[in-house]
């Protein structure tokens, strides 16, 4: 995993899993996602990067309405999902979550056993038919997280007792489970150390066969190594949006350029 | 420029091994805060300690209490003209009366009194209790039975220190040669002291005869209240403070809710009272003195108090733990039923049990919806009856004895106050217990 690895990368725009076409988002009266139109693709690594406070992660988290909690957040324009509307009068955001998991800064299991975790989810939406089917789900979960060698004998310990970067990857492990579409990532290695950074980064790259990932980071280097597009967000507008390769060696704004180059941000 | 880096630049070096006025001045007031917080905590610890002394020493007579024993023949002419007579019990006083006296003159104790005279040290409890005896045990007539009578409250307080002969002089069911003949009674082991489980678990007495007063009714009118207390106060303060904490929209209208419940949790209890007397008795007819109306009086009145402290319980819980959720799909009452609830369930148990040993405690309303000056001589003959008859609670009942003139009564209002800190005692553990066995790290 290295920037040598840029050149290989084209990507197939043909099918496209988001599409969001003049998207505004308020807190109140701030605005804070200004007009921004973006194509994200199906398997595929989009990473958003920007300063704090550019709205990466607000808009993020409108992709799967995780905004709808915050009651002063207005959101408009149109976000579709495989063409549909997703805040359209008729879809369930609860349905919606299911389709788009999500993962977040800070790990986040529930205080119950590995198994419980990673069970819960498929276990509400009726994805097991016994127990069989749900031990399977919760294995191939955890392989899929690259956790599986790591807690196969301990499945019953508590989730919360592992390391952070384990917890992180439970936590990948438990979106995963539900069987999304796509895979939200708001900052996940934010919290971890290097090491454990690596395996998620890892992790994330294999993600990239079965969903799309869409990833918001603050280190531009992780953009650089794990994505394939990226998007550069600045004070709520999308200032530029495009092959990772490009953004990174030859940007077209000036405010990318500046950003990339440490110049602001 | 700070004084410290002045005096630096002053004397050029400055020595660490030596402190300079202001660290000496920070440290002094440091020590000094220190001795004030201990001089807090000791000014309460003792108060504490004059409390729990005070209700020891003075509560803890409540529950002995002097005994006289008596062996009655159970003649079978006597009890047939006792039983056909109009005031039966009188001829059973007659019986006892007539067995003291030939048991003092058997055990060689000189007197001069009439058996009536004699038979004032009794309670006036006594014949009643004889003939209870002979009701429940046709059998035993003819036999010689040995009672144990309750003394009156007098000789009762003579042996616990209370009554002197002093202060019987002026007594017209007493006089100093009763308390002569008790002494020799005593010394053969005819009149002792012990033990009154009566006290604990009998019914309330009528104000001439302290000596058979007992919590045991009242216990179970506050049992029957706190029934109440629970299963309504419980489901609605729970499910009120999820609906605002996880559901409710932020208008003004939850706003100004949650304003009045914060005011509702101060309001006087009294002022309960007296809704529950406008609102469940004169609107609602519900019986007076019920232990069903009292529990509906302080269910509104521990309301406020589950509803803080499981809204606090519920605010304790990480928002990861809802985002968590809400990001595997989970719909907002699964979320909060799966994993938040749970989570906070050892605040709300404590919040609940807390409100519950208020409620317990509570003596104002009662006295407006009229728990407090009731008689409550009989146990409910069912739990129908138990929330409906009449009744009084501990705290009432403890209220009432310390009201009543007799001195006598003053000593059991103490020893209620044991019975009552022992039962809030026993809430306060179970609450340990709950909250140890719910909490769950994260």
């Amino acid at each position: 995993m290295n920037d040598m690895r840029l050149i290989d990368r084209a990507v197939d725009m043909k099918d496209i899993k988001f599409s969001a076409r003049n998207v505004q988002v308020y807190y109140g009266t701030t605005h804070a996602i200004k007009d921004v139109n973006v194509d994200i693709a199906d398997k595929t690594v989009t990473a958003f990067i920007g300063p704090s406070g550019c709205g990466k992660s607000t808009f993020l988290r409108s992709l799967n309405r995780m905004n709808d909690t915050i009651d002063i957040c207005r959101v408009e324009g149109d976000i579709l999902l495989d063409g549909e509307d997703i805040y359209d009068k008729r879809v369930d955001p609860v349905q919606l979550r299911a389709k788009v998991g999500m993962v977040f800064q800070k790990p986040n299991p529930f205080p119950k056993s590995i198994y419980d975790n990673i069970a819960y989810g498929p276990r509400i939406h009726g994805l097991a038919k016994n127990k069989t089917d749900l031990d399977e789900i919760v294995e191939s979960s955890l392989k899929r997280a690259a956790l599986w060698n790591e807690v196969k004998d301990r499945l019953d310990a508590p989730g919360t007792g592992l390391s952070g970067g384990q917890q992180q990857r439970l936590c990948i492990a438990r979106a995963v489970a539900t069987q999304p579409e796509v895979l939200l990532m708001d900052e996940p290695c934010s919290a971890l150390d290097p090491i454990a950074t690596a395996q998620v980064e890892e992790l994330i790259d294999e993600l990239r066969s079965n969903f799309s990932v869409v990833i918001v980071t603050h280190s531009m280097q992780q953009a650089a190594r794990v994505s394939q597009k990226t998007a550069f967000f600045h004070l709520g507008n999308l200032v530029e949006y495009g092959e990772t390769g490009q953004i990174f060696t030859n940007p077209v704004d000036p405010r990318t350029e500046s950003y990339i180059s440490g110049r602001i941000g | 420029m700070t004084d410290a880096s002045a005096n630096n630049s002053a004397s050029g070096k400055s020595s660490l091994l030596v402190q300079d006025a202001r660290t000496r001045n920070r440290n002094a007031v440091e020590a000094r805060f220190k001795w004030y917080g201990i001089t807090a905590i000791a000014i309460g610890c003792a108060f504490l300690i004059l409390l729990v002394t005070a209700i020891a020493f003075n509560g803890s007579r409540a529950f002995r209490q002097t005994f006289v024993t008596v062996p009655v023949t159970l003649d079978a002419a006597a009890i047939e003209a006792a039983e056909a007579s109009m005031m039966k019990t009188s001829q059973y006083r007659k019986m006892i009366e007539a067995a003291l006296l030939t048991e003092v003159s058997e055990a060689n104790i000189e007197t001069d009194m009439d058996a009536g005279k004699l038979g004032d040290m009794l309670s006036s409890s006594a014949p009643a209790q004889m003939r209870d005896f002979v009701l429940a045990n046709p059998d035993r007539i003819g036999d010689t039975v040995s009672f144990d009578f309750l003394t009156s409250s007098r000789v009762d307080g003579y042996l616990k220190g209370r009554v002197t002969r002093e202060s019987l002089a002026n007594d017209k069911n007493l006089d100093a040669a009763h308390l002569d003949l008790v002494d020799q009674m005593r010394d053969i082991g005819m009149v002792e002291k012990r033990f009154n489980i009566d006290f604990i678990i009998g019914s309330d007495a009528s104000e001439e005869r302290p000596e058979q007063a007992g919590m045991g009714v009242s216990i179970l009118g506050s049992l029957f209240m706190m029934f109440v207390v629970l299963f309504l106060s419980l489901p609605i303060g729970v499910a009120a403070s999820i609906y605002l904490e996880e559901f409710a929209p932020k208008s003004r209208w939850t706003d100004l809710i949650e304003v009045n419940i914060s005011n509702l949790a101060a309001v006087p209890s009294i002022v309960f009272g007296i809704l529950g007397v406008a609102v469940f008795i004169q609107i609602g007819h519900l019986p007076k003195s019920a232990p069903l109306v009292g529990g509906l009086v302080l269910t509104l009145m521990t309301l406020p108090t589950i509803i803080i402290s499981t809204r606090a319980a519920l605010k304790a819980v990480p928002p990861s733990i809802r985002e968590a959720a809400l990001g595997v799909g989970a719909s907002k009452m699964q979320s909060v039923f799966h994993h938040v609830l749970p989570l906070a369930m050892p605040g709300i148990l404590t919040g609940t049990i807390i409100g519950l040993a208020q409620a317990l405690g509570e003596t104002a309303p009662l006295l407006l919806i009229g728990m407090v000056g009731f008689i409550a001589t009989n146990y409910p003959t069912g739990p129908i009856d138990g929330f409906l008859s009449p009744n009084s609670a501990m705290p009432a009942q403890i209220y009432e004895w310390a009201k009543r003139a007799d001195p006598a009564y003053y000593e059991r209002a103490w020893g209620g106050i044991i019975i009552l800190l022992v039962f809030l005692l026993a809430m306060n553990v179970i609450a340990v217990i709950l909250r140890r066995r719910f909490e769950r790290r994260w």
